[in-house]
């Protein structure tokens, strides 16, 4: 049987009636990585032998007629930013090359409360950094529509492997986009959680006021399954965490109010991606909800915003990488700044440097308020639009991203480039709102383009339930053959 | 505008070859006149969000993780502590 084409709610279904054991899907699921990795290029370790472990204890479970979790026997990849006690943590950075967490990162915990199996760790742009998983020290991974392409960033091998059937759900983390954007360059379901909604307990820290972890999935049920199972407090460990447990999906779309902000269809992004979106608004009016044209006027600042705000937090949270308690071990034999200066420049990548670099800069002495404090500012304002735009409408669509996958080494040499990448998402983290990304067709080329919907904060119920309607009003997502 | 790439290496504690930083310097400029687009703002308010407050944990002694496992990625360790170069002769 081909389980890796089934969704997470079929194979949990097989599983509780007995058709199939956890072991069999965890034996599928590992034979496809091994048939398909040598192109897609997603994960950077495959920790079958945890995996089977787990799996057999669900089996166990089962046999005795005991209760299992959510997500029993399911397999779930997670990015190599979110630690794994006992497995290697890599951040796809050389500076974290062996270091192997001493304790699991709150959502790994859940998930094994929840019994899912967790097959490996998955690809990623260094640190989060990056629009196209090239940033990886390790390797880039490809786009499974087209694999001389990029799939997306910087959650680029959680959405490649489920977009490659490797695995049917896997956990990313999003700061400007990185859960939406790989979405949808790779044609499948992505959320980023409002901020809060998720510990980030074990998530190595980018940019902590936007880092948020979030769900990959071939169907927004899957994407709510996991998301259900990874919600909620978590007080000890994560200030931020919120106490919210999620209902489920919202059934109903009467009468919803879909705002279409125009900044959003502007010129920087392809007439290709917004014919797209804006028919699958068409689709949703048709299923009963009303399209509201709306503004959200300081969009045209948000990559600002971001880039500041990101790479200020970036500077002071990868301060800790100094060489001396754990990482890239640099030269021991000079003095401590020696050690300091070789372990960070030989440890960490190009664009994590330029992070790093503008962080630095935008915080020193004389350039703060010109910076760092006019972009909070701006961050505080457009949190307000989109409070006042919720007035007028209950999700808002937009593109995902401003164009399809584009090629593998096309943008690597303009940052820049690279940085817009981000434009149609940032402004959800900037706000801590959530999001989700939905493939909504393809280019002339093939290639998916994602819709983006975006609600107040903690309205992943509506926001889902939306997704859910176009999904059913589309007969479903298409599923890339290999 | 000018910028001292070099200075802010050193804040950075990043090395910068000095081969590299004609290059750099550009790229950084660009990346710089990049994050500039941003309007004048004036405002009171705090920059925090007020609605966003943070739930602070108990101030209480529990259990921590065992030095064993929090030294083990350690480059370098001798009972139970972290070596570093010589700081103080």
């Amino acid at each position: 049987m081909e389980l890796y084409r089934k969704t997470a709610a079929e194979l949990s279904g097989l599983l509780r009636k007995k058709e199939v054991t956890a072991c069999e899907i965890l034996d599928d699921t590992l034979a496809r990585i091994d048939a398909v990795e040598p192109r897609i290029d997603a994960f950077l370790s495959v920790t079958a032998e945890a995996a089977r472990a787990k799996a057999r204890e669900v089996d166990e479970k089962l046999a005795k007629g005991e209760a299992v979790g959510a997500l029993a026997g399911i397999p779930v990849g997670i990015k190599d930013n979110i630690c794994t006690k006992g497995l290697r943590t890599t951040c796809a950075s050389k500076m974290l090359e062996n270091f192997i967490p001493p304790y699991n990162a709150t959502v790994v915990d859940k998930l094994n409360a929840a019994d899912a199996v967790i097959p490996g760790k998955l690809n990623l742009d260094e640190f989060a950094m990056g629009g196209s998983c090239e940033n990886s020290y390790f390797k880039p991974t490809k786009n499974p529509w087209d694999t001389e392409r990029v799939p997306g960033g910087s959650s680029g091998g959680s959405a490649a492997s489920v977009a490659a059937c490797e695995v049917p759900l896997s956990l990313g983390s999003d700061t400007g986009g990185s859960v939406r954007c790989p979405a949808g360059l790779c044609g499948v379901v992505g959320l980023k959680p409002t901020y809060g909604a998720v510990s980030r307990f074990g998530l190595v820290a980018f940019a902590s006021s936007l880092d948020q972890i979030g769900p990959f999935g071939r169907t927004v049920e899957d994407v709510a399954l996991l998301f259900g199972a990874i919600c909620g407090a978590d007080l000890p460990h994560d200030a931020t965490s919120k106490d919210y447990h999620f209902p489920g999906m919202d059934a109903d779309l009467k009468g919803l109010r879909v705002g279409i902000p125009r900044e959003y269809f502007g010129s920087g992004v392809s007439e290709e991606n917004k014919a797209a979106v804006l028919k699958a608004v068409d689709m949703l009016r048709d299923a009963g909800a009303v399209p509201v044209e709306i503004s959200l006027p300081s969009t045209d600042y948000a990559l600002s915003a971001y880039y500041i705000i990101s790479s200020a937090e970036a500077s002071s949270n990868l301060a800790r990488y100094d060489g001396v308690k754990y990482g890239y071990p640099g030269d021991r034999k000079g003095t401590l700044n020696d050690l300091y200066l070789s372990a960070r420049s030989e440890g960490f990548g190009p664009e994590v440097k330029r992070r790093i670099m503008l962080g630095t800069y935008v915080l020193s002495s004389g350039y703060y308020d010109a910076y760092y404090k006019r972009a909070k500012m701006l961050q505080r304002m457009i949190a307000r639009e989109f409070t006042d735009a919720f007035e007028k409408c209950d999700v808002i669509a937009t593109p995902t991203t401003p164009s399809t996958a584009f090629k593998l080494g096309e943008k690597t040499s303009d940052p820049l480039e690279m940085y817009a990448s981000d434009i149609c998402t940032v402004t959800v983290n900037i706000a801590g709102l959530p999001g989700v990304s939905v493939p909504c067709g393809f280019d002339q080329k093939g290639l998916p383009i994602g819709m983006q919907l975006i609600g107040p904060k903690f309205s992943e119920a509506k926001l889902l339930g939306v997704a859910k309607h176009y999904e059913t009003a589309v007969g479903g997502f298409a599923v890339k053959e290999l | 505008m000018e910028i001292d790439v070099r200075r802010i290496a050193k804040l950075a504690m990043l090395k910068l070859p000095e081969e590299q930083v004609e290059a750099f310097e550009k790229e950084f400029a660009s990346i710089v006149a990049m994050v500039e687009h941003l309007p004048e703002l004036e405002s009171a308010d705090t920059l925090l969000e007020p609605d966003n407050q943070m739930h602070l944990r108990a101030d209480e002694i529990v259990p921590s993780y065992p030095r064993d496992a929090m030294l083990q990625n350690v480059p370098k360790a001798i009972a139970g502590c972290i070596v570093v170069p010589k700081t103080v002769e």
